[in-house]
């Protein structure tokens, strides 16, 4: 190779939106009404805003309307923390849940195509852990599009977009986070199509990239989806938060693991084992099928590992079923169109006539870019990040905690996407022109770039991508112990150098999937290091980290985990408390705020 | 289900740096439930790691992987092994990359430039209607949205642009012309006469040759011709 890797053309804007999924756009459309003519750059890593992974959340956005004689906001606020296991900051609950609505509408009136009841109203559905009276009975609270919710989202945000005039670049990656004494002034990016490096200035920056999971073997998420924007702040010596908490979704399709929505067991499906029993009953005798994905998940292991799963021939995997057959024709053919057709398309079966093989699937991660309640990335559990901003799944508030609840997703990508542009709009009004490149601009990419550019070695990318997905599968999943735990940090560690040695078969920069692949790679090396030593430092149980050997919630650990990796494999842990201020304020219903008990 | 095939994938090829074409041939044995993008994948793993193709969610949602199989434009993701020997009653595939935009490398199409056609039909609400009152959704009954819903699941992959034989040329194309008719059917919607103007212009609706392709090629089965008919007609 021993081409010399350079920056090609600078450009500048006001505002670059590092990810352009539903968080990243409702956060630029938020800036495109308060500031008409801010010059935005949203950057995405597939062809079109319309391909984020944003576009495949299927069952609905949860909201309160105010006027609803049934439900109320603090029964959705009460539900966020407890499912999150009382890990998740109430702040954020609060200004999250009491948006809903208001976001809601925004939404309707930008255009998307919600579902529609009888007297033409946004139609609401049941989902996992939403319930009424603190628990009581299940809520209609989800709004929805069908069962293509994230795809109505991610079109109304990209098209209000286009109508603000934000320019997009894609098949892009940021590489590199650009900094001016401390304050964030823009990022390096690599284009798939010339292969070339750009330097984007901006005075504020909105990383906005999504989530992780490819690191699992079955896994919901993208193809890209592979913690790119964690390790884009990790190299920029920034912590993490709370990686451990790994949400795996209770249904995915047999095989790939592709998302079969919770609005199925909403709509009534039920969950079966072997011997056709409907098990959920035992596990949560009140919410039954309809019981927080962690717990769902654990149980549809549990049944698998006592002998009352199926085991699935042409892919090789064991399941359980899913039974849809006794829901009305009406909900097939258009409440759950594509889920139905995609058990049609890629298992073979016909949910009206026969059960659907399912499994847990990677699907989501809890934790993040550390942020304030107000979307400002953080440097440790009190200083902000100046010029740096995150919202969307690769930022943790935190809403979720450690376990997230169905729906709350769609709904936080919108809220703290907006809640992150007013942020932006304040800061906007003060902040400087980022006149100069610094001079050791691309130091690290080119680094990284020229390594792989010029690896020797006998290594096999296809076989060190497969190894890692076996591995966190295996070893760091959904029943997680201290020697599985220790062995996958060794495992990873093999791994990362392993890496370090595939020789790289295109070495032109142009469209060249290996080199992407191979960055990838090592991205998904990186967050899978700190997913594991999160989960072994965590010596409990709560949300989607379940230990064997600490499996009950411990006092002890009633704080968020921030994570840095200066080194490969060095990580060092601080805490962030939890915030507690609806407790804290003594309002109406305080005590159910504190740390429960959580049963469902 | 669990039975193997043997099946052979003639790719055609292209290299950027040296502006070759080329077809090369791939021998693969993989399980009739395997989805094609998958037997892209094994060939990466197993025979040729420069083989270059697209895709993203796989799963039929984001309309990243077109491809021209045999002639017929789709997704990879959801064609399964056993599904395409059935389709096309062979075990000897022709893969090619969509017609619609350059070709970036082997399967790659530069997707980007086919989406500046969506971009001009303006796929947002031009002018919204009055709003009702604060923190009020506005209402629209479910026969109105039934009208068009078919056409909002429309995931812009491009197979009907790459099927139709008028979009190569002067038509904005089927999915970009259907984009323009939800916001005409959408009653939120007041532009209607701007919508119009796009509706019909020189790259308008009546390029459409009525071949419907469209329709019989769309992965997500959307009659698209349906709602090009309705547009020819001016009948909403």
């Amino acid at each position: 190779m021993g081409e010399q890797l350079t920056i090609d053309s600078t450009l500048n804007c006001d505002v670059l939106v590092i990810g352009a999924g539903g968080a990243g756009l409702r956060a630029a459309t938020q800036i495109g009404e308060r500031r008409p003519g801010t010059k935005i750059i949203a950057l995405t890593k597939v062809v079109s805003p319309q391909k984020s992974h944003t576009t495949t959340a299927q069952g609905g956005m949860a909201a309160v309307d105010p006027k609803d004689p049934e439900d109320r906001t603090i029964f959705h606020m009460f539900d966020t923390w407890k499912g999150s296991d009382c890990s998740a900051d109430q702040n954020v609950i609060k200004t999250v849940c009491e948006l809903g609505w208001e976001e809601v509408v925004w939404l309707e009136r930008h255009g998307m195509h919600f579902s529609r009841t009888e007297q033409g109203r946004i139609a609401k559905r049941p989902f996992g852990g939403h319930m009424l009276n603190f628990g009581e009975m299940k809520a209609f609270r989800a709004c929805y599009e069908a069962d293509r919710t994230g795809k109505g989202i991610m079109d109304t945000v990209w098209n209000e977009s286009l109508r603000f005039g934000v320019t997009f670049i894609g098949q892009c990656v940021a590489t590199e986070l650009l900094f001016q004494n401390g304050v964030c002034i823009g990022t390096i990016i690599f284009r798939y199509p010339e292969g070339a490096f750009l330097a984007i200035l901006a005075k504020a920056t909105i990383v906005a990239t999504g989530g992780n999971t490819r690191m699992y073997l079955v896994s919901s998420n993208c193809r890209g989806n592979t913690g790119d924007g964690l390790v884009l702040a990790l190299h920029a010596g920034l912590p993490v938060m709370d990686l451990e908490a790994v949400q795996f979704h209770p249904t995915g399709m047999v095989g790939p693991g592709i998302l079969a929505s919770e609005a199925l067991r909403g709509e009534g499906a039920i969950l079966r084992n072997k011997d056709g029993e409907p098990f959920m009953e035992r596990y949560a005798p009140t919410a039954k099928d309809l019981a927080p994905r962690d717990l769902v998940s654990r149980s549809i292991m549990q049944e698998m590992r006592e002998g009352r799963g199926l085991f699935h021939e042409g892919h090789k995997a064991q399941h359980v079923w899913l039974d849809l057959r006794h829901l009305p024709k009406e909900v097939h053919e258009k409440k759950l169109q594509e889920v139905c057709s995609f058990f049609k398309r890629f298992v073979g079966v016909d949910p009206e006539k026969d059960l659907c093989p399912v499994t847990p699937t990677a699907h989501y991660q809890m934790g993040g870019l550390p942020t304030n309640e107000y979307g400002e990335v953080q440097s440790d559990a009190h200083t902000i990040v100046p010029g740096l901003f995150a919202c969307g799944e690769v930022a943790a508030a935190s809403l979720h905690g450690l376990n997230r609840l169905g729906t709350n997703s769609l709904l936080e990508l919108i809220t703290m996407g907006r809640v992150t542009g007013d942020k932006v709009f304040e800061y906007l009004k003060d902040a400087k022109d980022p006149n100069n490149l610094p001079s050791d601009a691309g130091h690290i990419v080119f680094d990284q770039f020229s390594t792989y550019l010029n690896s020797q070695g006998r290594e096999k990318y296809a076989q060190i991508r497969n190894s890692l997905r076996n591995l966190m599968q295996e070893k760091v999943g959904i029943f997680r112990a201290e020697k599985p735990l220790s062995e996958a940090i060794e495992g990873l560690k093999e791994l990362k150098e392993m890496a370090m040695h595939i020789p790289i078969e295109v070495t032109s920069l142009k469209t060249n999937q290996n080199l992407w692949q191979i960055w990838e790679l090592n991205n998904l090396i990186t967050v899978s290091m700190i997913i594991t030593q999160g989960a072994l430092a965590r010596k409990e149980s709560r949300g989607g980290h379940f230990r064997e050997d600490f499996p009950k919630r411990s006092d002890k650990f009633n704080y968020h985990t921030l994570a840095y990796m200066p080194e490969f494999g060095k990580v060092t842990f601080e805490e962030r408390p939890i915030d507690m201020s609806i407790f804290q304020a003594r309002g109406e219903h305080y005590e159910l705020f504190d740390y429960i008990e959580r049963k469902y | 289900m669990s039975d193997l095939y043997n099946i052979t994938l003639e790719i055609s090829r292209y290299d950027p740096d040296t502006n070759l074409s080329w077809i090369q041939s791939y021998q693969v044995e993989v399980g009739g439930i395997i989805r094609f993008v998958d037997v892209l994948r094994k060939i990466n793993d197993e025979q040729d790691p420069t083989l270059a193709w697209a895709s993203s969610c796989e799963h039929a949602q984001c309309g990243s992987c077109g491809i021209i199989v045999n002639g017929k434009p789709l997704l990879a993701c959801e064609l399964l092994v056993q599904d395409a020997v059935e389709r096309f009653n062979t075990h000897a595939f022709h893969l090619r990359p969509l017609t619609i935009a350059p070709v970036l490398r082997d399967l790659v199409v530069d997707l980007e430039k086919a989406y500046n056609k969506i971009h001009e039909t303006k796929p947002y609400l031009i002018k919204p209607t009055a709003l009702p009152k604060e923190g009020d959704e506005y209402r629209i009954l479910p026969e109105t949205v039934e009208k068009y819903v078919e056409a909002t699941r429309c995931i812009n992959c491009f197979c009907c642009a790459s099927a139709c034989i008028s979009s190569h040329r002067h038509f904005l194309g089927p999915n970009a012309t259907m984009a323009n008719i939800v916001r005409i059917m959408d009653p939120r919607e007041t532009a209607k006469e701007e919508r119009m103007e796009i509706l019909y212009n020189e790259n308008g609706v009546y390029r459409c040759h009525t071949s419907k392709a469209c329709s019989f090629v769309c992965p997500k089965e959307i009659d698209v011709s349906h709602f090009l008919a309705l547009g020819k007609e001016d009948n909403f």
